[in-house]
């Protein structure tokens, strides 16, 4: 694809905007920033990536890997605003998910730790986890306030914090790992993912092109399972007093 | 509870200054609750022993300097007008809410040392309004035996279900399917599979007929006779109180105002 056709896909977004203006829909001024802001960003992160990956440095590598897990854990913290600490159980459950799962592809020689392989990877691995962690967060601040009198009742009988809040943490998990797993399930039937297309379209073999596609369908079930455990472990305990009471809503 | 004890350790000392201090925030005489027989001291501890014990949310005050203590086998009727802070006592007494002032001990020990665990398996607490987890009520009875990690007992369990008038079927049955009576009856069940040593009942039979208010009534006694099991119960229904109660504790505007035997209370009340 050169330069000249690139610029020419911009008629779809003309062809967006023009319908949003017909049917008084009123969202071509956000159509607009939308895709400018995506150029601008797009373009801008292409070349500090060629930077980085020129420099191929270990520690500016880990640095800008510590940066994406912060800003992921910044947005996701923002679903769980009721929740003591919960920057940094977000950070934390972030980064935990993120060293499992890159740690076991490079200790089985899948990736090198050379940023043109770590960072995109990481990428992925981040931002479904942090759409994992948003919905642990948004689950367990929404279901500690529902079923506060369960909550209270199986205190009541002698539960332990965690006792009580076990049918909760299940459901709360459950929820969180669901997208991942039905994606993984539909995988080549529904959707052809876009690491995937985006290797065949760069005119890798579609048979080279799933091995990358399932090594990321595994990391992915892997890293989300990993920070909704943590998150959920963490995270549930600052809705209880040190003395296993519910604190005040 | 009478404990004969030589003074021969610090925790000793400290259990008689205990018992001591319990003794002067009564008014009463030390004797009464510390006898000195040589080098012997008899010293009494309550099962339940609540000492200025106040209670305030958002600069609102609940209750207000409270003292009272419960003897093993007591059957006590809390009673008092609506907010009058007969919930707020149950739910400090249970732990689910510390009090802001003044302590509460169960045994000669402050509620606030012991694991809330334990001790909300010793002093049970059943709420107003029936509420049933899980799906089916075999999920509610058996839960009791989790936290206790001991088998089902199936057969406990259908003891229970009959003395409440409940056939043993009901086990299968979905929380959805049985009226506010029955879920009541489940909900006390499931506490006292816990094996309490203290049963708090909040409104306990408000949701009940006339046949099956005497139904639940008869299993607390038998509870309450076979097992020694302490009762403090809330309720609005004088004629109730009259019925089940040895003590009465009247609370007005979180104040305690009345503390003592029933039949004084009624006499005083003339009711």
């Amino acid at each position: 694809m050169n330069d000249l056709s690139l610029a020419m896909t911009f008629v779809l977004v003309l062809l967006a905007i023009y319908l949003s203006y017909k049917d008084k829909i009123g969202l071509e001024k956000e159509i607009m920033i939308g895709s400018i802001r995506a150029v601008v960003q797009l373009t801008v992160i292409g070349f500090v990536l060629t930077y980085v990956f020129d420099l191929n440095n270990f520690v500016i590598t880990t640095l800008i890997l510590i940066l994406m897990v912060y800003n992921a854990a910044t947005v996701s913290a923002k679903r769980g605003k009721d929740i003591a600490h919960i920057k940094s159980m977000s950070f934390f459950a972030l980064l935990a998910g993120l060293i499992v799962t890159l740690g076991t592809l490079l200790l089985f020689g899948a990736i090198q730790y050379q940023p043109s392989q770590v960072i995109p990877v990481s990428g992925m691995v981040i931002g479904n986890s942090m759409i994992a962690a948003g919905l642990v967060f948004n689950s367990l601040q929404e279901n500690f306030q529902r079923r506060r009198e369960e909550l209270e009742i199986k205190l009541c009988l002698g539960a332990s914090a965690k006792e009580a809040s076990a049918s909760i943490l299940r459901q709360t998990i459950k929820n969180a790992m669901q997208p991942s797993i039905d994606s993984m399930k539909t995988l080549g039937i529904v959707q052809l993912p876009g690491m995937m297309t985006g290797l065949i379209l760069a005119g890798l073999p579609p048979t080279d092109a799933i091995k990358y596609q399932i090594m990321v369908a595994f990391m992915l079930v892997g890293a989300v399972s990993i920070t909704a455990f943590m998150a959920s472990y963490w995270a549930y305990k600052s809705f209880f007093t040190d003395l296993e009471q519910l604190r005040q809503a | 509870m009478i404990y004969s004890i030589n003074i021969d350790t610090i925790d000793q000392i400290l259990l008689l200054s205990h018992c001591y201090q319990r003794s002067l925030v009564y008014n009463k005489s030390a004797t009464s609750f510390i006898r000195i027989i040589g080098a012997e001291v008899i010293c009494v501890v309550f099962l339940l022993d609540l000492v200025d014990v106040r209670l305030s949310f958002q600069g609102k005050t609940i209750l207000d300097g409270i003292s009272f203590d419960v003897q093993r086998g007591d059957f006590v009727g809390v009673l008092g007008s609506s907010g009058s802070g007969k919930t707020s006592l149950f739910r400090m007494i249970n732990l689910l809410q510390s009090p802001t002032q003044g302590n509460i001990s169960y045994l000669g020990k402050d509620t606030l040392l012991y694991p809330p665990t334990e001790l909300r398996k010793r002093i049970g607490y059943v709420f107003q309004k029936p509420y049933l987890f899980g799906s089916t009520i075999a999920d509610n009875l058996m839960y009791p035996y989790q936290l206790l990690k001991q088998e089902t007992n199936l057969e406990e369990i259908a003891g229970y279900l009959a003395k409440a008038n409940l056939p043993k079927e009901i086990m299968t049955k979905k929380i959805n399917e049985l009226s506010g009576g029955e879920q009541q009856r489940i909900a006390l069940i499931r506490s006292l599979l816990v094996k309490p040593n203290i049963l708090l009942l909040d409104e306990f039979t408000a949701s009940l007929d006339e046949e099956n208010t005497r139904v639940v009534e008869e299993l607390i006694l038998s509870e309450h006779k076979e097992q020694k099991l302490t009762v403090l119960f809330i309720s609005h229904n004088i004629a109730q109180a009259k019925r089940l109660a040895h003590k009465i504790i009247y609370l007005e505007k979180g104040k305690l105002t009345f503390y003592g035997s029933a039949d004084e209370y009624f006499v005083q009340k003339e009711l």
